[in-house]
């Protein structure tokens, strides 16, 4: 997927950034004036994503303050009101769920139940925005230094999370998860999520690399650029998933001997039999001793007696803000020294947030900053404080009891489908419209290079086919499943529920995605109406 | 005649403490899994250290000053450890009431744990609940005060970077006209006079060639 999709669409777009010189809605409009929609389209992506994406900074932020306690506050369950057992939410759930669903969201029931914006997480996100602020307050001559440093600490941390993860207990069962599943490799969804997974991690479509692009010199040698920056990518995406994946066994190992020791304990203090008689080595046989002689006692037992599997712990895969906020903190306040490891992992989470968001800022800014409208009245810091306000207002919305049902919502739909889409006309408009040889002899006329037979057959086929392969899937999936759902969280019970979406909700879906998609071909058809009557009024005037 | 009262002794015992008997308590204890290898082995000896535990902890109840180790009385031990215990009054007839037993248990519960070297979830009294400690919680939650922290160089930074970036524009905008920003992609467009760029032709740094006549002169004056 690398190869075939990820390589040549980079190099497709820092291309197209370096030819043109200017941001996506400049760039697109050079190449014809009908498809200035595209770029249009990416901002409104990266603008939707943006509002969203600091969202995941406030939370990293608040995790962040609170890991100078000891003990680490997700670490212990609170007491009731009389002080005699532990509050019962976080009893039913662990105390890592409590923390994230009752102290960081404050989460309601249902996405119908807004509730109101809670101060907390509402300070945090004001604290996020005004570090995005500073760090693309001046344009690429400040975000080119802050990358340095956002770009190198992640790394550190991984290395040392690499070595504390693999000397952990039980992070070889996690390691296990490497070995590939070969009839898995057989399932087209596999295949599919693989697609996505290059698709979004690369950052196509959004404008931010065109915009970057355009600020290099224009005998910069991208294609190179193209093949270093997508196999670091991948090799750091592995890199992280070894981590990932010790400390995934670590948790599960930690969680099945807990589950073998309640199940201990259950049948001790049941048929009172000597303290430490039970062990994990005699579980199975002295079950079926009991179960055998005393029958009666046994059955009152047997429904609270859960049947405790590492491959079921394992496989309880998880990924997005659970992964990172549940699993990792409960791996996390297993380990000595949990506050260090805690904030060392909390400030690397902060600052890949910072660069994402950095990157997203610049995709926004350098179309309006390159339009001479807006900046012949507004200074550059202007405009990106501007940004940035109107970002924390609409930000607020996630703040609010509700606000991680809407975040899952923006998460799920704001770029799938749009972004898949903008590539694909990006890719046929350089081909097809721009034209290939005319693209190619700019290449050559500004790197010096010639463009190989397999960058030419992947722009003008595989990568297009691929991608409406995948457009065609999504689409499919999202009318066969019928109604949208959404995980919930159930406070009572102590675990998430499927719920449907209510109807605006789904209709605030059906905006995020149209508002992107349909830039497209409206601006395509004002341009073509703008034309058709300057060209009649030049032949009336005539 | 003894044997009869013995027997007699032993049966109203047997009466007063059995499982599920009215203010009896159940209690169980897990040695090993408290102490490891350093776990001691539940004898009589024990057991007459709990009751003379149990016996003290009632002492310390208003009016029951007098209760003594022999009213105290264990049935039902297993091997888990667990048993039974009921609390007599001095004529060995009825059992003290279970509200007062339970409130002088929770008040000793320390010292009681801490004579078997356990701890509340070793050493268990069913249905009397342990009062938990609350986490220690200061005066100002932390994370507000390094959220004010970062706040404060955070906005001081901003500060600092928007003057700075306002001041080099007013120099720039009284400084030569033309000149462009920094980091702008195009190439400075320089005005351009006759092929000669004008920048050179500013008076800072050069000599005034007198051979040359100034403005005024060129008109003759009349």
């Amino acid at each position: 997927m690398l190869i075939v999709e990820g390589m040549p669409l980079l190099y497709l777009e820092l291309a197209v950034g370096q030819r043109m010189r200017q941001g996506s809605i400049g760039a697109w409009r050079t190449i014809s004036p009908y498809l200035s929609g595209v770029g249009i389209a990416s901002l409104v992506v990266s603008f939707l994503a943006s509002v969203y994406f600091n969202v995941i900074n406030t939370w990293a932020l608040w995790y962040l303050f609170h890991s100078f306690q000891d003990p680490l506050p997700w670490s212990v369950c609170p007491l009731n009101s009389n002080h005699t057992g532990y509050d019962e939410e976080c009893e039913k759930a662990s105390s890592t769920q409590y923390f994230w669903y009752r102290k960081t969201l404050n989460i309601s029931p249902s996405i119908q139940e807004n509730g109101g914006v809670q101060w907390e997480p509402a300070l945090c996100l004001t604290l996020a925005w005004l570090m995005v602020y500073l760090c693309i307050l001046r344009g690429t001559e400040s975000t080119g230094k802050v990358v340095y440093f956002t770009t190198s600490l992640p790394y550190f941390v991984l290395i040392i999370y690499l070595v504390r993860g693999l000397t952990l207990h039980g992070a070889t069962n996690g390691l296990g998860m490497f070995t590939p599943k070969i009839e898995q490799l057989a399932n087209p969804k596999a295949w599919i999520n693989a697609a996505t997974q290059i698709f979004f991690s690369l950052g196509l479509g959004c404008g931010g690399l065109i915009a970057f692009a355009s600020y290099n010199e224009p005998s910069n040698d991208c294609q190179k650029h193209a093949l270093i920056v997508s196999v670091i990518n991948s090799t750091t995406a592995i890199f992280s998933s070894i981590v990932t994946f010790s400390i995934y066994g670590f948790k599960a190992t930690f969680n099945y001997e807990n589950c073998l020791n309640k199940v201990i304990l259950l049948l001790t203090n049941s048929f009172d039999l000597e303290d430490g008689f039970l062990t994990v080595s005699n579980l199975e046989e002295v079950k079926n001793y009991l179960a055998s002689t005393y029958p009666n006692k046994y059955s009152e037992v047997f429904p609270h007696i859960r049947n405790c599997s590492l491959e079921s712990e394992l496989d309880t895969a998880v990924q997005g803000t659970g992964l990172a906020f549940i699993v990792y903190t409960e791996a996390i306040k297993n380990m000595e020294v949990s506050q260090l490891w805690s904030v060392l992992y909390f400030f690397m989470l902060l600052t890949l947030g910072m660069g994402s968001m950095v990157g997203t800022g610049t995709a926004i800014l350098t179309p309006l900053t390159d339009s001479k409208i807006i900046s012949s009245y507004l200074p550059k810091e202007a405009i990106s404080g501007l940004v940035c306000l109107l970002n924390c207002a609409i930000g607020m919305v996630f703040t609010m009891e509700a606000g991680n049902y809407w975040f899952d919502l923006f998460n799920d739909y704001t770029a799938t489908l749009s972004l898949l889409l903008i590539v694909l006309v990006e890719t046929i408009a350089v081909c097809y419209v721009y034209g290939l040889k005319r693209f190619e002899s700019d290449l050559r006329a500004m790197t010096g290079r010639t463009l190989s037979w397999y960058w030419k057959v992947m722009w003008a086929f595989v990568s297009p086919l691929l991608i409406v392969g995948l457009f065609i899937f999504y689409l499919s999936d999202y009318i066969l499943t019928g109604t949208l759902q959404y995980q919930a969280w159930d406070a009572t019970q102590g675990h998430v529920v499927t719920k449907d979406y209510p109807t605006y909700a789904l209709a605030v879906i059906g905006l995020l995605v149209a508002s992107s998609t349909m830039c497209i071909p409206l601006v395509a058809l004002g341009t073509f109406v703008t034309r058709h009557f300057k060209i009649r009024e030049q032949f009336s005037a005539a | 005649m003894l044997w009869a009262l013995f027997f007699l002794v032993t049966t109203i015992h047997a009466e007063l403490c059995h499982p599920d008997a009215e203010n009896a308590f159940k209690v169980r204890l897990s040695i090993r899994a408290a102490l490891g290898d350093k776990a001691y082995v539940w004898d009589t000896d024990q057991e007459y250290l709990f009751r003379a535990m149990v016996a003290f902890s009632m002492r310390k109840v208003p009016n029951r000053e007098a209760t003594e180790i022999s009213h105290v009385l264990l049935c039902n031990i297993t091997q888990r450890v667990s048993f039974w215990f009921v609390v007599t009054d001095p004529s060995n007839n009825y059992t003290l009431p279970a509200a007062e037993v339970q409130s002088a248990i929770r008040k000793n519960r320390n010292r009681i744990n801490s004579a078997f070297f356990l701890d509340d979830h070793t050493l268990e009294f069913l249905k009397i609940p342990s009062t938990l400690a609350p986490p220690m919680e200061p005066s100002v939650p932390v994370w507000i005060i390094v959220f004010g922290v970062i706040f404060c160089i955070v906005t001081v930074a901003i500060a600092l970077l928007v003057l700075s970036g306002i001041r080099q524009r007013r120099r720039n905008n009284k400084g030569p006209p033309g000149v462009e920003d920094a980091e702008d992609k195009c190439e400075n467009i320089i005005t351009i006079e006759n092929g000669i760029p004008c920048d050179p032709l500013d008076m800072k740094g050069g000599h005034i060639n007198d051979g040359f006549l100034t403005e005024d002169e060129r008109l003759t004056p009349l």
